[in-house]
């Protein structure tokens, strides 16, 4: 009887506690074992990211090559083109600063602009500091705060690889990344899913032509 | 290229182009920019057909592939097929046409370019500036290079900057042989 009341005592606490906070929602609380994380996957100055591109917005669907390179310890430039090669649009962005090279009439919007500024500076972060941490059995979560918005990096227990980063506000899942990752290096699948507009982005790795 | 030549050698791509009834050819797509290690290559096969059918196919490293048809644009993306119609788009009838012509040859249009000639390795290189306000916006310069002996096109790049261009180099190119109207559905 005893036994039973303390389960029950216990799982009203883990449900108060999981109902305050929907994207870690049975995961367990933890001291965070470290200060930062770094994620690997854009942060290699050396490296031309290469993707194809698959951008589906309220039932439009856009395609072509997105190209990322990081130009120096703080920014990463980003070329969209068509599968022909004419460029679409080309930034320059670090977490503080945000340049238009250029960028065609057609997609010339303010608000498309200021919603990739946000998806491409979640995506090619590369340091994050930590407040929190979560645990379920398979994954790590590290909470880190962005203004008035956290981020979630969900990490693999086992292999240690970046399986996504959620974006939320206090209450709600705002933009999801995840990741698909052979070597935890590199990214071989990049999936951006808005949940406040519909908006979906997905990148696949672009490999080199053998001849 | 003295004036001489250059009529001679408009003479001989005219003549050329106008005998073109189809072509098919290989072709490999280099996308060139300043800041990139290493050009972005891809790959596939291009059919052309008078007077205006036209398909990219895309082969390498992805399947994509792109039907300019009727004023239409027909695209099949990794099985993924959708349709554009582009006959009131003033700008994609000009980069509809700009590509025919770069292929074909067929662009040697002064009301619309500003030309120039050079002989170049062997070769004979043209250079095209387009007088189009809004196709400028896209291309600020068109260059094909043509081979010296049967005059058709061997390379076309299409220049956005200094440090940015997209450079098609075309080769296996098969001249009049029967090419079915199915082939350009996607």
């Amino acid at each position: 009887m005893q036994k039973s009341t303390i389960l029950f005592l216990l799982t009203s606490v883990l449900l108060i506690s999981c109902a305050s906070n929907p994207v870690v929602k049975d995961y367990v609380s933890k001291t965070p074992e470290k200060q930062s994380f770094d994620v690997p996957y854009f942060a290699n100055a050396e490296t031309d990211y290469v993707y194809k591109a698959n951008i589906s917005v309220y039932g439009n669907e856009l395609s072509g090559i997105f190209i990322a390179k990081k130009i120096n310890e703080t920014t990463h430039r980003i070329v969209f083109t068509t599968e022909f090669g004419n460029k679409l649009m080309d930034f320059e962005i670090s977490e503080t600063d945000f340049k238009v090279n250029s960028i065609v009439p057609e997609l010339d919007r303010k608000i498309l602009i200021n919603t990739l500024k946000t998806d491409f500076r979640l995506l090619l972060r590369h340091h994050f500091a930590v407040q929190e941490q979560f645990e379920n059995a398979e994954n790590r979560v590290y909470k880190s705060e962005e203004g008035s918005r956290f981020n979630y990096l969900f990490v693999s227990k086992s292999n240690g690889k970046v399986l996504k980063i959620v974006q939320s506000s206090k209450r709600k899942e705002k933009i999801n990344l995840s990741f698909t990752s052979e070597n935890n290096i590199f990214a071989e699948q990049i999936i951006i899913q808005h949940h406040n507009i519909d908006l979906r982005i997905e990148f696949n790795y672009f490999k080199p032509q053998s001849n | 290229m003295t004036a001489a030549e250059m009529a001679d050698f408009k003479k001989n791509v005219n003549e050329v182009s106008k005998k073109i009834k189809t072509l098919s050819t290989d072709f490999v797509q280099y996308k060139h920019m300043d800041f990139l290690a290493k050009d972005i290559e891809t790959s596939g096969k291009m059919n052309f057909k008078e007077p205006n059918l036209l398909q990219w196919q895309y082969k390498k490293p992805y399947n994509y592939s792109i039907v300019f048809k009727n004023g239409k644009i027909l695209i099949n993306d990794e099985g993924k097929k959708s349709a554009m119609d582009v006959g009131s788009s003033k700008i994609f009838a000009k980069l509809n046409k700009l590509i025919v012509g770069s292929v074909s040859g067929n662009l040697f249009d002064d009301k619309e370019f500003d030309i120039t000639y050079f002989r170049s390795k062997g070769q004979f290189l043209t250079k095209l500036v387009p007088k189009d306000a809004a196709l400028k916006k896209y291309i600020k310069q068109i260059e094909l290079t043509f081979d010296k002996d049967d005059f058709t096109v061997v390379q076309v790049r299409l220049l956005e900057s200094s440090e940015d261009y997209t450079r098609i180099v075309l080769k296996n190119k098969i001249l009049n042989a029967k090419i079915d109207d199915s082939i350009f559905t996607n």
